[in-house]
């Protein structure tokens, strides 16, 4: 029941940002779909990116994200639906769009051989109006390994060399795919206030990921992708506030108790056991009805503990609904 | 690609060159291909040349040295060295470690790589070719072509040849889905054309017309005809001049048909 609500979030935050028609989508996507071969990558995606924020496409590994971002910067020609980006069509304009979009991406990388400061170089000269290349290496740290070839360089180097790469034909828009992952947690931490940098320049900036708490950190929207559909689109905020519906009571039972106990109560929708503990998911005032009924059976709980959704949360509710209506219709 | 290239802005020639610039940076770096391209034609110039009995003008090979005779086997390896060796794995190492997908996301194409990459090879050739001639009749008295026409015909010979072994390692890379597979592919390729430029023995050693016939045939044997009659004075007539540049053409279209990016 409580992901049926999370669903509904979905048609809702559509409608507002097609009615929001007086200031246009810097990206504007319409029902995309690319397939390779049997294998569908993407399904049906829709959204559209607002002038100035960080928008987030969240999803699991394979859930069609990378794909999505690849017909977006014109490196895939989409089998339906329409692109817009900054008013460009990216497989036909792509040498303009790509002047105008900064792009990195995963499996991706500059010579073995070549060093940080002559990459930045070479690259710049593609561009008809490039950013200070030096100021971008400052600002992200490479002064150091500027005569470091590529391959020397460390995943958390790399990875910003692969910023400077996008940011250094000064793009209005920058998309990120998977920037943080492989790096150890200070890494990420300073990415992200890089990246919040970026925004304050006037970026738009398109965050491709699978952490869940970078987009709750860095995303003013998300784009939730299963199964290369949309599931969800807003806030992160209202996303999680939407699967505070959906919360989870942790507690100790004094002794075993059979889960029909709990299963049975219409606000409960599973009962799990971890070792001693038991993780009961469900919707409503969830920890009064837990505790009352095994009361009544005479059961203690002790260390009851309730659990605030992230969007961590909303996500897996999100998505494991999604997951059970494939199912369905397979079986139908 | 040559239309595009007349039409080029100051900036982009700029980049171009930035492009080609680290390239040969990078061909220093991991000098590997310098080395089997420049090196062993030299060393084996340098063996042949001090020995004195390769020196003298033999019967058996109608009245010329094996020194004389070999050379022309030698500019020709240089080139498939390069060729097949050199622009097909670096190719595919672009390709498989991203460089091509990195520079697909820019205004420029990554076919410019590619451009800026057989840009480099040429240049090698030139040097090469430039080392061992110089080497081979400044030390060891080679008989340069003996007129301008002469060294005309050589350089279209040089040229023609250049073209078709280029475009054998581009269409090697075009195939070939990884470094390994390419390395496999130019392995198959390069022994068999060695051959036939009279590497491992001079083909007229073997007397036999069907080796001959089979030489005529291929990019390596002919641009040994030809360049062994440039440099001995002869015409080598069109036959192996056409022979090579249908070589070029065919597999310079068929490379840029089958080519991925990725």
């Amino acid at each position: 029941m409580s992901t049926t609500q999370l669903i509904q979030t979905y048609p809702r935050a559509s409608v507002s940002v097609s009615s929001d028609r007086s200031a246009p989508g810097v990206i504007e996507v319409a029902h995309l779909r690319k397939a390779y071969g049997a294998t569908v990558a993407v399904d049906d995606v829709s959204f559209t990116v607002r002038h100035g924020e960080i928008f987030g496409i969240l999803g699991r590994n394979g859930a069609g994200k990378t794909t999505t971002v690849e017909c977006i910067t014109g490196l895939r020609t989409a089998d339906r639906g329409e692109i817009r980006v900054l008013g460009l069509d990216p497989r036909r304009d792509r040498r303009e769009l790509h002047g105008r979009v900064g792009v990195q991406l995963q499996e991706s990388a500059v010579p073995e051989l070549m060093r940080v400061g002559e990459a930045v170089e070479l690259y710049a000269s593609f561009y008809r109006e490039p950013a200070d290349g030096r100021e971008l290496i400052a600002m992200l740290g490479l002064e150091r390994a500027q005569h470091t070839y590529f391959k020397h360089l460390s995943g958390g180097q790399k990875q910003r060399l692969s910023v400077v790469l996008a940011l250094i034909g000064d793009p209005e828009i920058a998309v990120l795919d998977e920037l943080t992952t492989g790096l150890d947690p200070e890494a990420r931490r300073d990415t992200w206030r890089l990246i919040e940098g970026i925004r304050a320049r006037g970026v738009t900036i398109v965050l491709v990921t699978h952490f869940m708490e970078e987009a709750e950190r860095l995303c003013d929207r998300v784009a939730l992708i299963d199964h290369g559909r949309v599931v969800a689109l807003d806030r992160p905020s209202a996303l999680a506030v939407a699967a505070t519906t959906s919360k989870r009571v942790r507690l100790t039972p004094t002794e075993p108790f059979p889960d029909e106990l709990l299963s049975r109560l219409p606000m409960v929708s599973s009962v799990e056991h971890h070792g001693p503990e038991v993780v009961v998911a469900g919707s409503g005032d969830l920890v009064t009805a837990v505790v009352l009924a095994l009361h009544r059976a005479g059961v203690n709980a002790d260390d009851v503990q309730t659990e605030t959704a992230n969007l961590e949360d909303a996500f897996l509710a999100i998505t494991d609904e999604t997951t059970h209506a494939d199912t369905n219709g397979a079986t139908r | 690609m040559s239309t595009a290239a007349l039409s080029l802005t100051p900036r982009q020639r700029r980049a171009f060159g930035l492009l080609v610039a680290s390239e040969i940076k990078i061909a220093v770096r991991r000098p590997v291909g310098l080395v089997v391209a420049v090196g062993i034609p030299l060393a084996l110039l340098v063996i042949f040349g001090s020995i004195p009995a390769t020196t003298r003008p033999s019967d058996k090979l109608g009245g010329i040295s094996f020194f004389d005779l070999y050379v022309p086997t030698l500019m020709v390896f240089v080139l498939i060295a390069i060729g097949l060796m050199t622009l097909p794995q670096q190719l595919s190492a672009y390709r498989r470690q991203g460089v091509l997908r990195r520079m697909s996301t820019t205004p420029v194409h990554p076919s410019w790589v590619l451009t800026a990459q057989t840009t480099v090879c040429l240049i090698m050739a030139a040097v090469g070719l430039t080392i061992l001639l110089g080497a081979g009749a400044g030390a060891y008295g080679l008989a340069l072509p003996r007129d301008a026409g002469g060294y005309l015909v050589a350089l279209v010979a040089l040229v023609l040849t250049a073209a078709a072994t280029l475009g054998l390692g581009l269409l090697v890379a075009a195939v070939a889905g990884s470094p390994q597979i390419a390395q496999a592919l130019t392995a198959v390729v390069f022994y068999p054309l060695a051959f036939f430029s009279g590497l491992y023995v001079p083909l007229q050693e073997i007397h036999s017309q069907v080796i001959a016939d089979i030489a005529k045939a291929l990019p390596t044997g002919a641009g040994f005809n030809a360049l062994h009659a440039a440099f001995g004075g002869h015409s080598p007539g069109a036959e192996p001049l056409l022979v090579l540049a249908a070589w070029a053409v065919g597999s310079w279209v068929l490379a840029t048909r089958l080519f991925r990016w990725e």
